[in-house]
């Protein structure tokens, strides 16, 4: 496999916030039709492993078609929901962000496939 | 009945900017104006205000406004409002805005008040019928029942039936306590395409289902709900769709102005998002899906009092500048159940912060952090929580750089405590950490105060244990210009017109009150003629 290493925000754009102890991300693809590569990137496991320290999960990743997005739900993250979480996002509204800019990688037949092309945003 | 239904959605929650519905009122021809003023923390704080005083506990921004000419243009714009400004307190707010119309000679304003949301007084009785109030995404935690002592608030979220059966029964203003921030929106369209008109003459129960009240089969009546929902959705948290919170925030340019969203809804369930023209911030595809998506669990199952919404095949089109059509959302029946939120209390919490200087600020950070913590020791009922911010702490830890060399730190504390005492102690061991803690320590304020932990309590309960209780109260301007003037008398002059003539007492009533008027009437011209 031909691996490339690219930033989640070459890839998509995207929002966060709670719901009781959850925080919701939303990562909508910069184009629709490369879905089946954000799908192929991001997973539970994926998840379980860059919220290791915050929570122990469930971990759940659902596609969304219509728009070409997926929505990671990540559980029991807030240390009891956002009235009660210490930490300064308590409401998970920042980390949305900060994901973005984390290093992932793609299979680049894949990314062919799709037409995704970093240098185009 | 082909035309669409103009609808703004002028704040997110209580906090958000206050005078964005006067502008989005000024701004933009509007048949309906929702405003969501609660979040999930909002009813427990408002519960407690209510608590301290009898008048409290709704959301005062909403007077803010009003006073500010916002009532006026309701009147002469014919804008219908609808907003869960009532809060814990639904009776004190519609006073308040009954008196703003009295106060500009809006003599036949008409406000519906929407009752029945608040459980928190009958919880006992709910439980004596079977229910659990077991926690609803984690059943660990046991059940509400448990905190009953210590229970601030417990309200119902209550859908969109009530609200079109208001504006049917002629609400200008309609003020609810805890509904469903989309179902504001709903309620609306239920009213503007005639659904409320026919549950109101088929006598159907108050609350819905309101996939009965539709003029198609169910499933395009579901379908249709869901596409209302999306549209309150879209528009119940402000301006987060029209440019706020956006990824794209850098080319949206300034959001100083930034314009309070649009929804055009039409009765097929579709809609346009748009914002007023001149306002600043941005409608596009993008700033759309990112509030599409934003608080929401399966997409293929979105939940709300009225129905259950899938919005995995959502398109959105561009068909204009800031002009987003929205389509193809599914719905599913209503479940059985409804979601009550409730909080109860849960301890003391207290933040304090204080800056740390570089160089090596992050082992100034935390020898400051030793020190305090060794200092306090002793309090054994008390967790602290440590964050440095400026060095990664909004980043998780797996993912953190770790390099641990950023220029200066703001050293953040939240110490808790089911012990206020304790968190006391805790403040005052702050300040001194300026002089007797590492070199160039700064940033102190004045000594925290702790606050009480409220803390959240999802639950679910069977819908026939709330409906039956929902009500809608309608008041009018002139009755409440005279209660405000003979309180004792307020029981009969809440009486609706309509219902006056229905019963002997009420047709005695009702004398009683003709008496009365012409009295304050006789009483008014005494006035005037002195002056």
């Amino acid at each position: 496999m031909n691996n490339i290493s690219i930033k989640l925000s070459e890839l998509v754009h995207g929002r966060s916030g709670d719901k009781g102890d959850k925080i919701n991300i939303a990562l909508i693809c910069h184009k629709r039709q490369w879905l089946p590569l954000l799908e192929s990137v991001i997973t539970p496991e994926l998840l379980a492993k860059w919220f290791k320290g915050w929570s122990e999960g469930p971990f759940e990743v659902f596609p969304v078609y219509g728009v070409g997005a997926v929505n990671c739900l990540i559980h029991n993250v807030l240390q009891g929901g956002g009235t009660v979480s210490k930490r300064i996002d308590a409401q998970g509204k920042a980390v949305g962000q900060v994901i973005l800019g984390v290093e992932i990688t793609i299979d680049s037949k894949l990314a062919k496939r799709v037409g995704f092309d970093p240098s185009l945003p | 009945m082909n035309e669409r239904t103009i609808i703004g959605g002028g704040g997110g929650f209580w906090g958000d900017q206050t005078m964005s519905p006067l502008k989005l009122l000024e701004s933009a021809d509007l048949d309906y104006l929702t405003i969501d003023y609660l979040a999930e923390v909002t009813m427990s704080i408002m519960h407690k205000q209510l608590n301290r005083n009898s008048e409290a506990g709704w959301a005062t921004d909403l007077k803010d406004w009003l006073k500010l000419g916002g009532i006026g243009l309701l009147r002469s714009k014919n804008v219908k409002l609808v907003t869960n400004a009532g809060g814990a307190n639904p009776h004190s707010c519609a006073s308040m805005v009954l008196a703003a119309a009295s106060e500009i000679g809006w003599n036949d304003c008409k406000v519906a008040l929407v009752i029945g949301d608040d459980l928190g007084e009958k919880l006992s009785e709910i439980a004596a019928s079977g229910a659990q109030f077991t926690h609803m995404y984690n059943p660990s935690l046991g059940s509400l029942l448990d905190h009953s002592s210590s229970v601030v608030s417990a309200n119902a979220y209550l859908g969109a039936g009530a609200i079109g059966r208001s504006l049917e029964r002629g609400a200008d203003i309609v003020i609810t306590g805890r509904v469903a921030d989309a179902s504001l929106i709903v309620g609306c369209m239920l009213h503007s395409n005639g659904w409320a008109k026919r549950a109101e003459e088929a006598n159907l129960p108050l609350c819905g289902p309101i996939a009965n009240w539709g003029a198609g089969n169910l499933k395009e009546s579901l379908d249709i709900i869901a596409g209302w929902t999306v549209a309150g959705h879209l528009i119940e948290c402000g301006a987060q769709v029209s440019g706020g919170n956006s990824t794209d925030w850098d080319d949206i340019g300034p959001l100083t102005d930034v314009g309070y969203p649009i929804a055009e809804i039409y009765p097929d369930g579709r809609c346009i998002i748009t914002k007023p023209n001149e306002s600043q911030g941005a409608v596009t595809s993008r700033t759309v899906a990112e509030q599409l998506l934003y608080e929401i669990g399966d997409p293929c199952a979105y939940i709300t009092p009225d129905c259950i919404v899938d919005f995995s095949c959502i398109l959105l089109e561009e068909i204009d500048k800031d002009r987003i059509l929205v389509h193809g959302a599914k719905g599913i029946e209503q479940t059985a159940t409804m979601k009550l939120s409730a909080s109860h209390r849960d301890g003391w919490m207290v933040v304090s912060e204080l800056v740390a200087p570089g160089p090596n600020a992050r082992k100034r950070a935390e020898n400051t952090d030793f020190v305090l913590r060794s200092r306090l020791k002793h309090l054994k009922g008390m967790e602290i929580h440590s964050e440095y911010l400026g060095d990664e702490a909004l980043i998780p830890p797996a993912l953190r750089s770790n390099t641990k060399n950023p220029s200066e730190i703001v050293i953040r504390w939240v110490a808790t405590s089911m012990d206020k005492s304790e968190l006391m102690e805790f403040s005052r061991a702050i300040a001194p950490l300026v002089l007797t803690g590492p070199a160039g320590i700064c940033g102190y304020s004045a000594r925290a105060r702790p606050r009480e932990i409220l803390r959240f309590f999802p639950t679910l309960l069977d819908r026939n244990l709330v409906e039956p209780q929902v009500h809608i109260k309608m008041m009018h301007s002139w009755r409440h210009d005279l209660e405000l003037r003979m309180p004792w008398s307020s029981d009969l002059f809440f009486i609706p017109l309509e219902n006056m003539a229905h019963s002997e007492k009420n047709i005695r009533r009702s004398r009683f009150a003709e008496k009365i008027l012409r009295r304050l009437d006789k009483a008014k011209e005494c006035e005037l003629t002195n002056e």
